[in-house]
């Protein structure tokens, strides 16, 4: 079942790609060719300066622990959606709800491959292939190549519930390629939440197609598979004054790449981008990175940016992101945070928040702070006759909730709120 | 419509910077060229032309395997490519390392001795070589005395120093101050112990092909619990065509020392460029304190983009003793292309380490530079001032690293890096690094870019300014923090050249 | 209640003797004020029995109830009763209000060996509470202080000792920066709350607040030391006279 990664074009070619129609073929030819042109990352490419690609490129995964999550309700358990379910990066149709919805055409990608035309033709692999620039992301350019599984959506209509891909992990050596193509019709709406442990090894890719004024809001929880090994990538195209929005929160894990590359094409769209993240690096490494593009080409638009990292025990936070601003993308406002709350010494963080701007009539900014809790605040509440590690945690929340707020449905920034919640209390004991 | 009254023109643009502005006329001002019988070394760069070099400075031998071993090093290592630049390739084979006036093949025992058509040029600079008070004529120096200010000056022309002033009234204080080829002759135990001590041989391309060629440059030391009793300068001249530039400079702040150092830089206008690649190292023992100052203006090229210095620098203060301090301030204005990053290694327990910066870039110029703040020691601390200026087709890039090791605690650091866009051709670009590895010390980084503010210029030409005069006022006012952290004579100067580099930049 | 003997206090990180022997006893449902010259020591002195960092204790001790204080933890003493409404109440961006009184009001009961209160009596009790102080529903979700103006911020303080009902309140210039109808509202959330188990120590520049809140003994503290006490006689005369005479009479 597993892929191990290959290292030429050869290989790749050579390899037993899945089985696809016409237009995936060539997808994924081409895909394997970007790959060998640009060739894996190494630890010396800039991109890579600060996470080490080494683990998430080897020819096996390391295994990972199967997590026993001993029958507890997860993450979106109260929220109507309708569930597609992933064990091991394959799709499992028993365990999941009927392909059909209101508004919503959606299929299975090794469905959607085989036929000879399909509108997924027109996305897959091609905004990643737009994501390609200026910077290289030869991992995207591989699971294009060789994604074994993942859903097309296409929103057509107002959809009653949120689509909820859930993953499971099974197998203790999986290694897991899943590529969703997602395109949002004009005027359409679609919130997506993800959820659960993938594989010992995952590497997603999804590509979101937002046509004007349609909407995509996306939630995701990266938690509880302690030894998880993962770089995801989200590229999306944002038409004229449609909406993009997107949330991840991660607990846990010993590596996890998230990149995020948005292209504003039309005027007054929105792109916000946001993260949570909890990391201890006390029982097993925690090393969590977030690297996110926007690119402006259009005018009147609003880019945000806030990611909130919470470390301690040896746990490592990276956060690169950059607004990159085209010469006619006049009237920008590109907003970017990074923060991080480091909870004791052993704890790091790196950042790199980037503005290239070509366009004169804009306003972006960047902060980034990084230190330890507020002592003023600790004492205040400790005052109050609050302990101090509840204090600390009060305080934690407080410091991440201006990334959770980016979530714009009450229900489903509460359960977030709520599971951080809970991870702070379970470690406090 | 809202009361005029209650828009405020940007804090900081006071009636002076009004009046100095209005009173700028021309562009660049140090564009003509002095017509003096010159000696070259041959055009290219090897071994023989190392050994030239080295031969005519009448230096060590040392020195002269220590100038080929970084040639050695040079050959194997690559030009960078990670600044966002873009300029021809340099052909390194294609240019002169060494230059200097006929007149100066003796050396001149004293200033009066200097060929006059030399002291002629820094007088038309405004950089008399002459030991002489400058005078208090300066609009609001009221801390300066009465009879006015010294200020040494070394003076380097192409690839030599012809002069230096006030040597023997610094050298009663204990202060050494002259060129740094007099330097290796009459002090080789500090020169042999501090020379690439800060910037090793092999650092970078530019600092590596600096420590093979450099011709001259100036040598600062300062004793033990000194304060200079006047402020030094280095001014820098490039006159002749096709020929490198390669200065080095060598600072030491010995234990509770104060210094303040000033460097000026021009050169003729050609339509041809011309490189630059200097090195500045800074050595701060415990409780000394060094200012550095400079006013880069180089030619920056025409509108066109012809021509201009291609400034490759490496700077680098090494803050070694406790509760030493050193502060950077740079206005740079000049040159086609700008690489540089003065930096601060923050090793001493309490140490201190500052960067003030302006970086102006007009028509084709290119600047990429910023600072790193490298902090080792505890309860070290560091700010980062820096503006950044893009007009006509410029592109003006800060890049920036912030780095806390793990034993830097209770450290700090704070960076402002702004950036103002004048005309929908430019680029501004942010890169800040940040590597925090402990939980006591807090970095706050914050970047801006945005145009010049529409109810600022209007408010200015309500009036009465036109939009050149309006747009200098308001970039004077968005840059007041850094110019205020030069020293007063500069901040004049450095005022009218924001004006000057900005022409032709609206409209 | 409250019983403070020959406390002298350091700064932590610099050799500055603050309080130089403070000597104070607040008896069970008493109102005692202090007054005193800015810089005297009275916010120290709040801070250091409510177990601020910073501060390094060199000789004395303070106690509730008998029990040491200046052993505990700053939520132990809070948990024991003691109560500290600051001179600049603290901004918590991000802790909702509700959130935060919840917490604290809930820890407090925990340590005390008392069950955790449900979440609708809580806010049945906070309604009540924070109608009786004219503090409206949307300051109680707003995060803690941010934003608020300097009257509202006292007047959440106030709200925060009716809910969290300590025995030994320290009010630390609750009445700078009221406004007459807040000065009134204040003083009757804390009348409201006199009873013979509860003591007051009240930090005031003004003869006014003393007007409302009537205490049983006045003391002047300057130059860290409580130089003189009486009745509330004592604060008219520095009201009308300033602190020189007094500080006079102590110097001859
Ligand atoms: N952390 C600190 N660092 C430096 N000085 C301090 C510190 N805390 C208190 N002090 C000093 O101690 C003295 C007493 O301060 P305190 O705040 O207790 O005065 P106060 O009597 O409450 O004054 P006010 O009436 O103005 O509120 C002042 O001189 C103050 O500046
Ligand atoms: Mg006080």
């Amino acid at each position: 079942m597993s892929t191990a990664v290959k290292m030429t074009a050869d290989e790749i070619n050579a390899d037993q790609r899945p089985a696809s129609g016409a237009w995936a073929a060539e997808a994924r030819a081409d895909a394997a060719n970007r790959l060998a042109s640009m060739g894996l990352p190494t630890r010396r490419d800039e991109y890579w300066k600060w996470t080490r690609p080494d683990s998430l490129i080897s020819a096996t995964p390391s295994e990972a622990e199967v997590f026993d999550n001993q029958g507890e309700p997860l993450v979106f358990h109260e929220i109507d959606r309708l569930k597609l379910v992933f064990v091991d990066g394959v799709f499992d149709a028993d365990a999941s709800d009927a392909l059909e919805g209101e508004g919503l055409e959606i299929e299975r990608l090794s469905t959607a491959a085989e036929k000879d035309i399909h509108w997924a033709k027109d996305l897959y692999g091609v905004l990643e292939t737009a994501g390609q620039t200026p910077v290289k992301r030869p991992l995207a350019a591989y699971n294009s190549a060789q994604a074994t599984d993942g859903v097309v959506v296409r929103v057509t209509g107002q959809v009653s519930r949120p689509v909820s891909l859930i993953y499971r992990h099974a197998d203790k050596a999986s290694d897991a390629i899943l590529h969703h193509v997602i395109r949002v019709e004009e005027g359409a709406r679609l919130t997506l939440l993800e959820n659960g442990a993938a594989a010992a090894r995952f590497n997603q890719v999804t590509e979101v197609d937002i046509a004007k004024g349609a909407q995509f809001h996306h939630v995701r929880a990266q938690g509880r598979d302690h030894d998880r090994q993962a770089v995801t990538h989200l590229f999306t195209r944002v038409d004229a004054e449609a909406v993009f929005k997107s949330f991840t929160m991660t607990v846990n894990g010993k590596l996890t790449r998230n990149e995020c590359v948005i292209e504003i094409v039309g005027d007054e769209a929105v792109a916000h981008v946001a993260g949570a993240a909890l990391g201890d690096g006390a029982d097993s490494d925690f090393h969590h990175d977030d690297t996110v593009f926007i690119t402006h080409d259009a005018v009147a638009c609003e880019s945000r940016q806030v990611f909130k990292k919470v470390l301690k025990n040896g746990a490592k936070g990276v956060f690169q992101g950059k607004i990159l601003v085209k010469p006619d993308a006049q009237k920008t406002d590109g907003y970017q945070k990074s923060q991080s709350l480091l909870l004791d010494d052993d704890a790091s963080f790196q950042a790199k928040p980037e503005l290239e701007i070509y366009a004169d009539d804009v306003i972006c900014s960047h902060g980034s702070t990084t230190g330890a809790i507020d002592e003023e605040a600790l004492f205040y509440l400790r005052s109050r006759g609050v302990p101090t590690p509840i204090a600390t945690d009060l305080l934690v929340l407080a410091f991440l909730a201006d990334a959770i707020e980016e979530i714009e449905d009450e229900d489903i920034s509460a359960e977030i709120t709520g599971r951080l919640d809970a991870w702070l209390s379970r470690r406090r004991g | 419509m809202a009361g005029l009254d209650e828009l405020n023109v940007k804090e900081g643009v006071e009636e002076e910077t009004v009046e100095a502005v209005k009173s700028l006329a021309g562009t660049y001002k140090y564009g003509w060229e002095t017509d003096i019988e010159m000696e070259y070394a041959p055009k290219g760069l090897n071994p023989d032309i190392v050994r030239l070099i080295s031969e005519k400075n009448e230096e060590p031998k040392w020195m002269t395997e220590w100038r080929l071993e970084a040639f050695a090093r040079w050959e194997k290592l690559d030009e960078p490519s990670w600044a966002l630049l873009n300029y021809p390739e340099i052909d390194f084979q294609d240019q002169y390392y060494y230059a200097r006036p006929k007149s100066m093949e003796e050396k001149p025992k004293s200033l009066d001795e200097v060929d006059p058509k030399l002291l002629e040029t820094y007088q038309k600079l405004g950089i008399p070589l002459k030991e002489q008070m400058i005078l208090a004529g300066v609009e609001g120096a009221e801390d300066m005395p009465a009879e006015g200010r010294k200020v040494a000056v070394d003076a380097v022309f192409d690839s030599v120093s012809v002069g230096t002033t006030f040597q023997e009234e610094l050298k009663k204080a204990g202060v050494i101050f002259c060129s740094i080829s007099e330097a290796i002759r009459e002090h080789p135990e500090l020169v042999k112990k501090y020379l690439g001590s800060v910037v090793p041989v092999s650092d970078n391309y530019y600092a590596t092909l600096n420590s093979a060629v450099f011709s001259d440059g100036s040598f600062v030391y300062i004793p033990p619990n000194t304060r200079c009793p006047m402020e030094l300068s280095t001014y820098f001249r490039i006159n002749a065509e096709n020929t490198g530039q390669f200065e080095r400079t060598l600072i030491i702040a010995d234990k509770g020392s104060y210094v303040s150092y000033l460097e000026g830089c021009t050169a003729p206008q050609r339509d041809t460029a011309q490189l630059h690649a200097a090195v500045v190292e800074i050595i701060i023992e415990e409780d000394a304190e060094v200012k550095y100052s400079t006013v880069q203006n180089w030619f920056p090229g025409d509108e066109e983009g012809k021509g201009g210095i291609y400034n490759f620098v490496t700077k680098r203060a090494d803050c070694r003793g406790d509760r030493s301090k050193v502060m950077w301030t740079q206005v740079e204005t000049g040159s086609a292309v700008t690489w540089k990053y003065p930096s601060c290694i923050l090793r001493g327990a309490e140490s201190q380490g500052e960067f003030y910066s302006i970086a102006i870039t007009n028509n084709y110029q290119q600047a990429d530079t910023g600072t790193k703040m490298v902090h080792l020691g505890r309860d070290t601390k560091s700010r980062i001032v820096s503006k950044g200026i893009s007009a006509g087709k410029a592109q003006n890039t800060y890049r920036g690293l912030v780095s806390m090791h793990p034993k830097a605690k209770n450290s700090r650091n704070y960076t402002q890096c702004d950036s103002l866009l004048i005309g929908d051709k430019c680029g501004a670009h942010t890169v800040p690094y940040i590597e925090v590895k402990n939980n006591s010390s807090r970095v706050e980084h914050e970047a801006t870019t945005s145009k010049v503010d529409e109810e600022q210029m209007f408010y200015c030409r309500q009036r009465g300014m036109d939009e050149e005069e309006a747009v200098a006022l308001i970039v004077n006012g968005f840059a007041k923090e850094v110019l205020q952290a030069l020293p007063m004579e500069f901040a004049m100067e450095a005022q009218q050249l924001v004006a000057i580099s900005l022409e032709g930049s609206v409209g | 209640m409250l019983k403070i003997n020959n406390l002298h206090v350091k700064l932590e990180e610099e050799d500055k003797q603050i309080l130089k022997g403070v000597d104070l006893e607040v008896p069970a449902g008493k109102v005692h004020a202090i007054m005193g010259p800015n810089g005297s020591g009275k916010s120290t002195l709040s801070y250091v029995l409510s177990g601020r960092d910073g501060y390094e204790v060199t000789k004395g001790d303070a106690s509730l109830d008998g029990e040491e204080l200046l052993d505990m933890e700053p939520e132990e003493r809070a948990a024991a009763g003691l109560f500290l409404a600051f001179q600049y109440p603290v901004e918590i961006p991000g802790v909702g209000n509700m959130t935060f009184l919840r917490t604290a009001v809930n820890a407090q009961r925990k340590a005390r060996g008392e069950e955790e209160m449900s979440a609708a009596d809580f806010l049945k009790f906070i309604r009540a509470k924070a109608k009786d102080l004219k503090i409206d529903a949307d300051m109680l979700k707003r995060p803690v202080n941010v934003g608020f103006s300097g009257g509202e911020k006292k007047r959440n303080e106030i709200l925060q000792m009716a809910m969290l009902e300590p025995k030994m309140c320290i009010l630390d210039e609750t009445d700078s920066g009221l406004d007459v109808d807040a000065m009134k509202l204040v003083s009757e959330g804390v009348n409201a709350l006199r009873d013979s188990g509860r003591s007051f120590l009240v930090i005031t520049h003004y003869q006014r607040l003393l007007d409302h809140i009537k205490p049983d003994v006045v003391h002047i503290m300057a130059n860290g030391r409580i130089v003189k006490s009486g009745g509330p006689e004592l604060a008219l005369e520095v009201e009308h006279n300033g602190y020189a005479d007094i500080l006079a009479e102590i110097d001859a």
